[in-house]
């Protein structure tokens, strides 16, 4: 669309934002969408300071005196983290405090403290040195290290080094780690120590080299409502704190450096988008229903209590699809009954009576936990996973179901399972969901003895025998991220293949026209919660077939009921029957295509993505 | 001082969480601990140190304790061991 301008190399004048002026040649990088919007602004790069570590000789008489500096600088260090997690944990919950107990572990070794001291008193070596080298040689140790649980700890001890040095070189009052105007935030990877430490306020964007679309950043991202592209492999070495800079994250394009028509491009973007925005947001109020009076639910996929407040806002009916993963990632150790029920709690109550569907955690795939002592998989997407990890770790499976149940006394909780290949799985959950109701019982705890049970659709097998699955469950709801990934074999992370990913490949049709067709014969509800709810195309095939429900990113949801408001369910089923004489997915999409245009024009034309 | 030599049959061997079960019980006492796996040693009331020793399950670990409580820490440090770092 506007890639042979962009693509140019700027030679017009540039902003002096970062000191003197200096020839800057735009880079446009391509990493992964993890939050949408745009924004244009000045980078911050996180852990920009270059800690210069002096390494000198002490005398003699300086080496007591050096030893005590460096006691009382971890113990500043460890008031002031400390002091960090109170705050934390006053504002966001304890949970995400926890991340701190980690570097005072550090911050409290003896190895670290006692070496250090060694080092200072045997070889004269100034305690900044001293420090930095032992610190080192732990993490050279670790590189050795398969363990999970330990390499993601790596940041931390960053973290921790870089707090110690900077209080012991003296300028922890001189630098600053965060913002103090408004800029984007660039870094290599965040912590969430990093992230949670980011003020609302200054925090326009995230821009990481790491991560992927369910990584802390990203979650986070989304639950501020800030854009955000991760993966983006080396950004970082290639701005600089002050560069101008630009985060799409419907994209995933991230432009430093941008020429003036670069800006002028995107701030044509960035209005079209608030305006679709405030568009959209009118529509807040009035509910998903056809031109002919056929009415969809509309619901949101959250990670995190935090997310509901934007789930209402944009309109949403309830939450589709509550994922647990979050809440265990984010995690040191297994999150206990208690502290899960508070949660659950929490979200159903600020929903207020609207529905939330409580998918069980679905460790595995990419989401490794460190804690649980899980070897790395050859192939974690056809791994230990889903149901399968809860089958197994049936201790794990019952804490996370008695909270549920226990938190179905305050709010409207249904539960789902993942990664359902077999009818016996759905059995045994069933069974051991009863068993928890038994225990709940005996205990004399307060639940809701009906709370719905379902689950997901998202293998070739499920929907084969989506017929008798129906009969053992009160609701379906396809995941089709994962249903297309398995049914095309095509990992979507792998960009020589990735065009192979189609939501609208013939199979896909005819597995979500056989799902819901299923459902509807048992007389159940079925829901969609996957990306392909953010695709217009796919949104109309959809309707079409009738599924009762869509569950997206809740900024997604204005969107799909703008279309479902623009079109008729007639005009959608007959749509469905003209595209599934189709062969091939461009016959396909080239006939939505023409429809989505003479009946919803207005979606089309300001469409985000250029393509 | 007292020295023994013991396997470590956890599930993942000597890694960070069972490290601080470990520290959690040395810091207890009095007496220094030293580990040893192999070559490498590392203070025992280190999570840091014993973690970077690297120590798999299988691992056969030396460990060497002296001072005025050494036999009751060698009692618990053993038990901990067999116990597998409570780890089930």
């Amino acid at each position: 669309m506007r890639s042979n301008r962009l693509r140019k190399i700027g030679n017009g004048p540039k902003n002096g934002l970062n000191g003197p002026p200096r020839e800057k040649r735009e880079i446009r990088k391509n990493g992964i969408s993890a939050s949408p919007g745009i924004v244009i602004g000045k980078a911050f790069l996180k852990d920009s300071e270059l800690l210069v570590v002096p390494t000198t000789k002490i005398e003699e008489s300086q080496v007591e005196q050096e030893i005590e500096k460096f006691l009382l600088v971890l113990s500043e260090t460890k008031k002031g983290l400390l002091k960090l997690r109170t705050n934390i944990a006053d504002r966001m919950g304890d949970d995400h405090a926890r991340i701190f107990d980690a570097h005072l572990m550090i911050l409290e070794d003896v190895m670290v403290v006692e070496d250090t001291v060694a080092l200072v008193r045997k070889e004269r070596l100034n305690a900044a040195a001293a420090f930095q080298r032992v610190v080192n040689r732990v993490m050279t140790s670790f590189d050795k290290i398969e363990d999970d649980y330990l390499k993601d700890r790596y940041v931390d001890i960053k973290d921790v080094k870089r707090r110690v040095l900077r209080n012991l070189l003296g300028r922890s009052k001189g630098t600053i780690d965060r913002p103090t105007e408004p800029s984007i935030i660039v870094a290599h990877d965040l912590s969430p120590s990093d992230t949670a430490q980011f003020d609302r306020r200054t925090t326009l964007a995230y821009a990481t080299d790491l991560g992927g679309s369910t990584s802390h950043t990203a979650i986070l991202a989304r639950s501020q409502g800030v854009p955000a592209v991760v993966g983006l492999e080396d950004l970082f070495g290639r701005v600089e704190t002050g560069d101008a800079i630009v985060v799409d994250g419907n994209t995933g394009t991230v432009v430093v450096n941008p020429d003036p028509g670069t800006i002028a491009d995107y701030q044509a973007e960035i209005k079209r988008f608030k305006e679709l925005e405030d568009q959209l947001l009118t529509l807040t109020h009035y509910p998903a229903v056809t031109l002919d009076d056929k009415e969809f639910s509309l619901c949101a996929n959250v990670d995190m209590p935090e997310e509901v407040a934007s789930v209402l806002e944009y309109g949403g009916q309830g939450v589709g699809l509550f994922r647990t993963e979050y809440f265990f990632i984010s995690q040191e150790q297994l999150p206990s009954e208690d502290d899960q029920y508070k949660m659950y709690r929490m979200v159903a109550e600020k929903l207020d009576g609207r529905p939330v569907t409580i998918r069980t955690i679905d460790i595995g795939g990419d989401k490794i936990v460190g804690y649980l002592n899980r070897s790395a998989e050859l192939n974690p997407f056809m791994g230990w996973r889903g149901i399968r990890f809860c089958l197994t770790r049936k201790d794990i499976f019952k804490t996370q179901l008695r909270a549920i149940y226990r938190a179905s006394a305050h709010g409207n909780i249904k539960i789902m399972f993942p990664m359902i290949v077999q009818i016996e799985e759905v059995t045994k959950a069933k069974e051991i969901c009863a068993e928890v109701r038994q225990e709940l019982k005996k205990d004399r705890f307060a639940f809701n003895e009906d709370v719905e049970i379902g689950i997901m659709i998202e293998t070739p097998s499920a929907v084969a025998m989506a017929e008798a699955l129906a009969k053992e469950v009160d609701f379906f709801s396809i995941g089709t991220n994962d249903l297309i990934q398995y049914t095309l074999a095509v990992d979507r992370g792998n960009s020589k293949i990735s065009h192979l990913y189609q939501n609208l490949h013939p199979s896909i049709i005819r597995f979500l026209k056989k799902t819901i067709e299923a459902a509807h014969k048992r007389k159940i509800h079925v829901g969609i919660c996957g990306e392909i709810c953010g695709d217009p195309m796919s949104v109309l095939v959809l309707i079409g077939l009738g599924v009762d429900e869509f569950s997206a990113s809740p900024n997604m949801m204005p969107e799909i009921k703008r279309i479902i408001r623009s079109v008729t369910y007639d005009e959608c089923k007959s749509l469905v029957r003209r595209v599934m004489r189709y062969r091939t997915t461009s016959e396909i999409e080239r006939e939505i295509e023409d429809f989505l245009k003479a009946r919803v024009p207005s979606v089309r034309e300001i469409e985000r993505t250029p393509r | 001082m007292v020295e023994f030599t013991k396997s470590i049959n956890n599930k993942i061997g000597l890694h960070l969480r069972a490290a601080g079960e470990f520290v959690k019980i040395a810091a207890q006492f009095e007496s220094e601990i030293t580990v040893y796996n192999g070559e490498r040693y590392a203070n025992g009331k280190s999570i840091l140190g014993l973690a970077s020793l690297a120590a798999a399950k299988g691992s056969a670990l030396r460990i060497a304790i002296d001072g005025p409580d050494e036999g009751e820490a060698k009692a618990a440090l053993e038990k901990l061991i067999d116990d597998k770092f409570y780890e089930d």
